[in-house]
């Protein structure tokens, strides 16, 4: 404890030399003016009055108001919100100052932002700046008179997290309850997201009668997917031997062979090639036929052939597989391949693609593979390499049952090298000696997906008996909670009436637990009612509380172990929760939560929309970029601050290229460290974001400064209002103009200037960023204007100003709005003002804990607010 | 009929409370309601591939062989090419400069796909499709009809991607199968057996059953608010029941009975004019019987091939698409024109039949109260601009005939792809200004009754339509 005071001294102590040193030539750094920040933090001084207990009764502290408060506001708010004049139709004189029983709760909340974020009274008001010391009583007497009344609030409204699984936790909660690890909710209608960005809001969650019969097909879909009945079907199996198709090839009539050993190999060595490693004959190979084996069981080779093919980066090798793949099942296709050389700075991965022409001008080619997967071992010791493609998804060749030849029914299978070999003599190429093909593939036997439904069981030559065991372990998932015989036996009725329709007892029970599928409790997060009475907002029950967890951190249903913790009703103990709260973001499917906050967050599906990104490697980069930031932060445990700011980006080799930041070679984002002078670092400089608040051609201001009040400060602007003046871009004098002096113009309408100086100052700051998030110094030949003045009359020079000015004097709300933000998507539902004190004492308790995202995820997690209904 | 919907009529009943009732209620019983005499409004879209003949001014078969009119909006002359459409002259309307602008600079082989959904469907790599127009309207004219829609080509099935054999294609932007075999398409319509839909029907009933009592005892549990919000899921279970009941009632109906003396049921492609006739004889027969309200119908497939270049044998001519190719050999223009006149000539029957028949309401005869529409997705030389479109019909849904309706600015002669004169012109520069025809698409959609602003992405109307 010692050395943490002394730290702290040493840090004050530090600061009041900077801010002496403080002179517009020598700014101070970034990270210093994080210190700085947390030093005003209001969170800091004193404990928030919601963490003590509320009284029976809170009354309003009306004597302070009445000694400290008003005087105040009569000296320094009055000649601007008064009788005389009443800027912002604001009247502070008008107020009741009666929180708790008066009308004004919401005009007092202006107020306490206003002034909690220094943005009242204004920089250049001299006349009526607030000391310090004053302006901290009339925001510590709001702040508790605001907890007051938010907490009576929470009382006496009734709000719920009782809502329907979105589109993605819908497919997550499908694909871990089956096991299929492919895309099942495709067919659902797209879901918008609500005001505050999210997709998960209660309130915005519909149901319809096209939706609920969609639920019902792809369940019944799903759960024929995963389970199976009669005999084994016969796979399908192709083999391409490189050896053989070397001795196919080489054999030919125009055969043109060549040797490793001849003096112009040089010439073909990045070439795709057959090679023998052996006797070096070598021969031109990109094409290849192959049918299925006979139905001999198919030989694993396992010696490495000499004879292999060469990939160079780009290229690929186009399998015509005839017509023989079957419809639906699983095709896997394993590639034991290797690489020419082990430079770590050179990747290269394989991808598969789909492909039929059947005819002139009718073709298509579609990539199959969801991920590139790389190749690693050295082509000494080529390790296999399986992709598993569910053939009923993809598009397939229609016309490849017909009898006739034409149009053609050939199906190809492409594999090709996606690498960033760079060339020259030792460039790197893919070796590959031996592709299997199989459909359809199962790892065993009946499958897994199989038998976790329809288990071993003594019971399972009696219907009845077997059917209840299967329906209780199966419902138990579904429902996310114990089941009562009551609740089975209804199934089973169902299971009566259909049984006579079908010639099996499993044919038959999977329209049963298709029906399952589309009830309510698998639909919806369902809260019952506490039995008890006299608990007014209770508290969640223990497999909810499993729920609201897991649909937070995974995005889907709990898994076993927290559904057996919650039967146990341990789950709630604070070792179990923070044990388990860990377990599960170790776990992979916790990146689900970073990919779909932060998507929703930062509202990432305005890239869908753009077009100016031609280059499709850019631009997914750019959209994974700010999910791998965010996902840095939390799996190390980090300030939030570094969404404002870092010394580090987290990039992969297209971005880095893009940001010029040398050196990173790779598809895979890392974190590295950056130098000002890339003038990248958190969020605010994301590509994706700079991108998608362009108009196509050039930054856009507005856009930008509205994302940053919404996404970053919370505060987002009122609507624009019905009657607002377009700008005429087809008069003359407003096309000569900058953009900058158009906004200008703009603003300067009496309809738009209130707004418009709340907006865009913050968006000009952006200024040195295209509609590519490039860095520029210069448009059209003009030095870049990144210079602006915000509302209160402080001034923000650029990018670097602005994350100054909001890491020395915004920190609280950056920490509040981070909290807020992850509070909603954690409940599922838009916060109210009965949720204020409850955010505001989570915001204290985050920002002591100094504003670690991993230690916010649990916070949150063990608050009363996520405890409760 | 009445006797087996007795049981439906008290089930609904019973549960016949609150607002989510009411409209489904009407539709269900459309039949057997007061609205009944309602006029059904209709949309039927035939294509043909290959487009049509479009000479230069400067050739001197512009004047008899162009394919557009000659003359303007309301004084117009067909050429030789739609002469055979003069007794329907006032009951038609001609349309050019319009195209899909994705599409423009795609080769007209791969562009069956997107003549009625306006994708971009492009020419090569990644394939994806959106929903088509007819599609659009079957999902709100569907559940009037026991069919909702009437998906049919000469060569059938799906066809490829940039190789459609169907004008049809899902929200999903799936293609949906076409029929081509006289016989299956008439046995679905005329001939149904109704068994297995049953089976499955009274399966569905259960669960639906089953979901509403299980609904029920979980909202037992539950908040009053959060009942509220339950309440919608049952809504739409309820909704789904309603539909069912709907279908059920379907099987429970009589099939209509139609006179099938004149239907050559086994007629195929290489019989052209007999298997043409048939299949716009089969349209007829489904919508004169209220089966369906919607239907497409494909001639052939772009790119020749198959039962395609059949067609064009009806009038003595080699293959159908060859004849795109020919047109600078001696009578090429004549010879594409012919065909493209056979063509026109076997829609103005289709559509005359329609005029000749009352519509069974009483409101006016059948072509009026139907928007039939016919083109393709190419001019000449597969250049993807400036389709050749002709409607007929639609008075009573507001649309005024007579009328030659040029957009676009830049080839108000209409010559081939304004200066492109060849077959590898499709990739060329794009002279002439043309409109959106998603643009006619909206208005066509707006007049049939369903509420849009837009579509493919697409807003706005085309002025005078």
């Amino acid at each position: 404890m010692k050395t943490l005071e002394f730290a702290i001294l040493l840090v004050i102590g530090s600061v009041s030399a900077i801010l002496a040193a403080d002179t517009p030539e020598t700014p101070i750094t970034l990270e210093q003016a994080k210190d700085v920040g947390r030093m005003k933090s209001r969170f800091l001084k004193a404990a928030p009055a919601s963490s003590q207990p509320i009284l029976a009764i809170p009354k309003a502290n009306l004597a302070y108001f009445n000694q400290s408060v008003e005087p105040l506001l009569t000296r320094n708010c009055i000649a601007c919100h008064g009788p005389d004049k009443s800027a912002g139709r604001l009247r502070v004189d008008e107020l009741d100052p009666d929180l708790l029983t008066g009308p004004d709760v919401e005009r007092w909340r202006e107020v306490y932002n206003v002034l909690s974020n220094s943005e009242m009274p204004p920089d250049d008001e001299l006349d009526y700046a607030l000391a310090d010391a004053d302006r901290g009583g009339i925001v510590d007497w709001l702040s508790g008179e605001l907890n007051k009344a938010s907490a009576i609030r929470r009382n006496q409204k009734e709000h719920s997290s009782f809502r329907r699984l979105t589109k993605y936790e819908y497919n997550y909660a499908l694909q871990d309850l089956l096991g299929l690890p492919y895309a099942l909710a495709n067919k659902l209608p797209p879901e918008a997201a609500s005001e505050n960005g999210f997709k998960n809001s209660s309130e915005l969650l519909q149901m319809s009668a096209t939706q609920f019969e969609t639920y019902r097909e792809i369940g019944l879909t799903a759960l024929k997917r995963a389970t199976v009945s009669g005999e084994r079907a016969k796979p399908v199996t192709y083999i391409i031997s490189m050896q053989d198709e070397l001795n196919r090839a080489a054999s030919g009539k125009n055969a043109k062979t060549f040797n490793k050993n001849d003096e112009g190999y040089e010439k073909n060595r990045n070439r795709q090639h057959l090679l023998n490693r052996e006797t070096g004959q070598g021969i031109h190979f990109s094409n290849g036929k192959s049918t299925p084996q006979p139905e001999t069981v198919v030989e694993q080779t396992s010696t490495v052939s000499p004879v292999v093919l060469i990939l160079p980066r780009s290229n690929e090798l186009k399998l015509n597989l005839d017509r023989f793949l079957p419809d639906e099942g699983i095709m896997r296709v394993r590639i034991r391949a290797g690489r020419s050389s082990m430079n770590p700075d050179e990747y290269a991965s394989l991808r598969l693609i789909f492909s039929a022409h059947t005819s002139n001008n009718a073709n298509f080619s579609n990539t199959i593979s969801e991920h590139d997967l790389a190749v690693t071992a050295s082509a000494d010791q080529p390790e296999f390499i399986d992709f598993m493609i569910p053939l009923g998804d993809i598009q397939r060749n229609p016309f490849r049952k017909l009898t006739t030849t034409f149009p053609r029914r050939d199906e190809f299978l492409h594999i090709r090298n996606v690498s960033n070999a760079r060339g020259g003599n030792e460039s790197l190429n893919l070796i590959i000696d031996y592709i299997e093909i199989s459909a359809p593939f199962y790892e065993q036997w009946p499958p897994k997906t199989h038998t976790d439904v329809f288990f071993d069981s003594g019971n399972k030559n009696d219907e009845q008996l077997y059917g209840r065991e299967v329906l209780t372990r199966f419902l138990r998932r579904v429902w996310r909670r114990p089941v009562t015989a009551q609740e089975v036996n209804q199934f089973m009725a169902l299971f009566a009436k259909y049984r006579p329709e079908f010639s099996n007892f499993e044919d038959a029970m999977v329209e049963v637990l298709a029906t399952a599928l589309a009830t309510p409790e698998f639909l919806y997060m369902a809260q019952r009612v506490n039995p008890n009475p006299d608990e007014r907002h209770s508290t969640i029950g223990d497999s909810e509380l499993a729920t609201r967890l897991s649909i937070f951190l995974w995005s889907s249903s709990p898994d076993d172990e927290l559904l057996k913790l919650a039967e146990q009703k341990q789950l709630r103990e604070p070792d179990v929760m923070t044990a388990q709260v860990k377990r599960m973001l170790a776990d992979p499917r916790s990146k689900r939560f970073s990919q779909n906050f932060v998507r929703q967050w930062l509202g990432l599906d305005g890239m869908d929309s753009v077009v100016h990104v031609t280059d499709s490697s850019l631009r997914e980069a750019m959209q994974e970029e700010p999910i791998a930031f965010f996902d840095e932060v939390l799996r190390r445990n980090r300030s939030i601050m570094d969404f404002i700011h870092s010394d580090f980006a987290v990039v992969n080799e297209r971005l880095a290229a893009h940001y010029r930041i040398q050196g990173i070679y790779g598809p895979h984002f890392r974190r590295v460290a950056i130098e000002p002078q890339t003038n990248r670092g958190g969020l605010l400089t994301g590509a994706a974001i700079l991108t998608m608040n362009s108009d196509g051609k050039d930054s856009h201001p507005l856009k930008r400064g509205v994302w940053m009040l919404e996404r970053i400060l919370h505060d987002p602007p009122p609507p624009p209002p019905p009657n607002v003046p377009e700008v005429d871009l087809t008069d003359p004098e407003i096309l000569k103009m900058t953009l900058k002096e158009r906004i200008m113009d703009h603003r300067n309408k009496a309809a738009c200037i209130s707004c418009h100086s709340r907006i865009d100052p913050w968006g000009i700051a952006f200024e040195n960023y295209d509609a590519l998030g490039t860095y520029r110094t210069r448009i059209k030949n003009q030095p870049v204007d990144a210079t602006s003045e915000l509302f209160n009359k402080h001034t923000l020079v650029g990018m670097n100003g602005l994350k100054r000015y909001l890491l020395t004097d915004r920190q609280d709300q950056l920490a509040r709005a981070m909290v807020h933000k992850i509070t909603a998507y954690a409940l599922g539902r838009p916060l109210s003002f009965g949720d204020h004190a409850d955010i505001d004492d989570l915001t204290a308790q985050f920002r002591k804990a100094d504003d670690r995202l991993g230690d916010l995820i649990h916070l949150i997690i063990s608050s009363r607010i996520f405890n409760s209904k | 009929m009445n006797n087996k919907s007795a049981l439906l009529n008290r089930r609904t009943f019973l549960r016949g409370t609150g607002v989510a009732l009411a409209l489904p209620w009407f539709e269900t019983f459309a039949a057997d309601s007061p609205r009944r005499d309602k006029t059904p409004k209709r949309f039927v879209s035939v294509y043909h591939p290959d487009g049509v003949g479009l000479p230069l001014k400067s050739d001197p078969a512009w004047e008899d062989w162009s394919w557009f009119p000659h003359g303007d909006e309301k004084e117009f002359k067909l050429t030789k090419v739609l002469d055979v459409l003069e007794p329907l002259q006032s009951d038609i309307t001609i349309y050019s400069g319009l195209s899909h602008p994705t599409a423009r600079k795609v080769h007209g082989h791969s562009n069956a796909d997107q003549y009625l959904t306006g994708a971009a469907t492009g020419g090569h790599g990644p394939y994806k499709n959106s929903i088509s127009l007819d599609q659009v309207y079957a999902e709100y004219a569907g559940k009037f009809t026991r069919h909702s829609c009437l998906v049919m080509s000469t060569n059938g099935g799906v066809g490829g991607p940039r190789g459609a054999q169907t004008q049809s294609f899902n929200r999903e932007g799936r293609a949906i199968p076409a029929m081509n075999k006289p016989k299956q398409i008439f046995d679905m319509l005329f001939v149904t057996n109704t068994k297995d839909a049953a089976v499955r029907l009274a399966r569905s009933k259960s669960a639906l059953d089953f979901l509403i009592a299980n609904t029920q005892s979980l909202g037992r549990q539950l908040s009053k608010h959060d009942q509220g919000t339950l309440q919608q899921y049952l809504d739409s279970v309820r909704d789904t029941e309603i539909k069912l009941a709907k279908a059920q009632r379907w099987i429970d109906t009589p099939i209509p009975e139609v006179e099938t003396r004149n239907l050559h049921l086994d007629a195929e492609p290489r019989e052209a004019r007999l298997y043409f006739q048939t299949m716009y004889e089969l349209i007829y027969l489904a919508f004169l019987s209220d089966s369906t309200r919607v239907a497409t119908f494909q001639l052939g497939r772009e790119n020749g091939e198959g039962p395609h270049d059949l067609l064009s044998m009806a009038v003595g001519l080699g293959g159908a698409h060859g004849l795109t190719h020919a047109v600078k050999k001696p009578k090429g223009w004549e010879n594409l024109g012919t065909y493209n006149r056979y063509q026109a000539e076997e829609f103005g029957r289709f559509a005359q039949k329609l005029k000749d028949t009352p519509e069974p309401t009483g409101a006016g005869n059948m072509l009026d109260n139907t928007f039939a529409m016919h083109g393709s997705a190419s001019s000449s030389f597969h250049l993807s601009r400036n389709y050749p479109i002709i409607s007929a019909g639609g008075k009573n849904l507001g649309f005024q005939n007579g009328r030659y309706l040029k957009f676009g600015k830049g080839n108000e002669d209409n010559q081939a792809g304004a200066g492109i004169v060849s077959d590898a012109g499709w990739r060329g520069k794009i002279e002439a200004e043309e409109l959106p025809l998603a643009q006619l698409f909206i208005t066509i959609l707006q007049r049939l009754g369903v509420e849009t602003e837009s579509f493919a992405g697409y807003t706005g109307t085309l002025g005078r339509v």
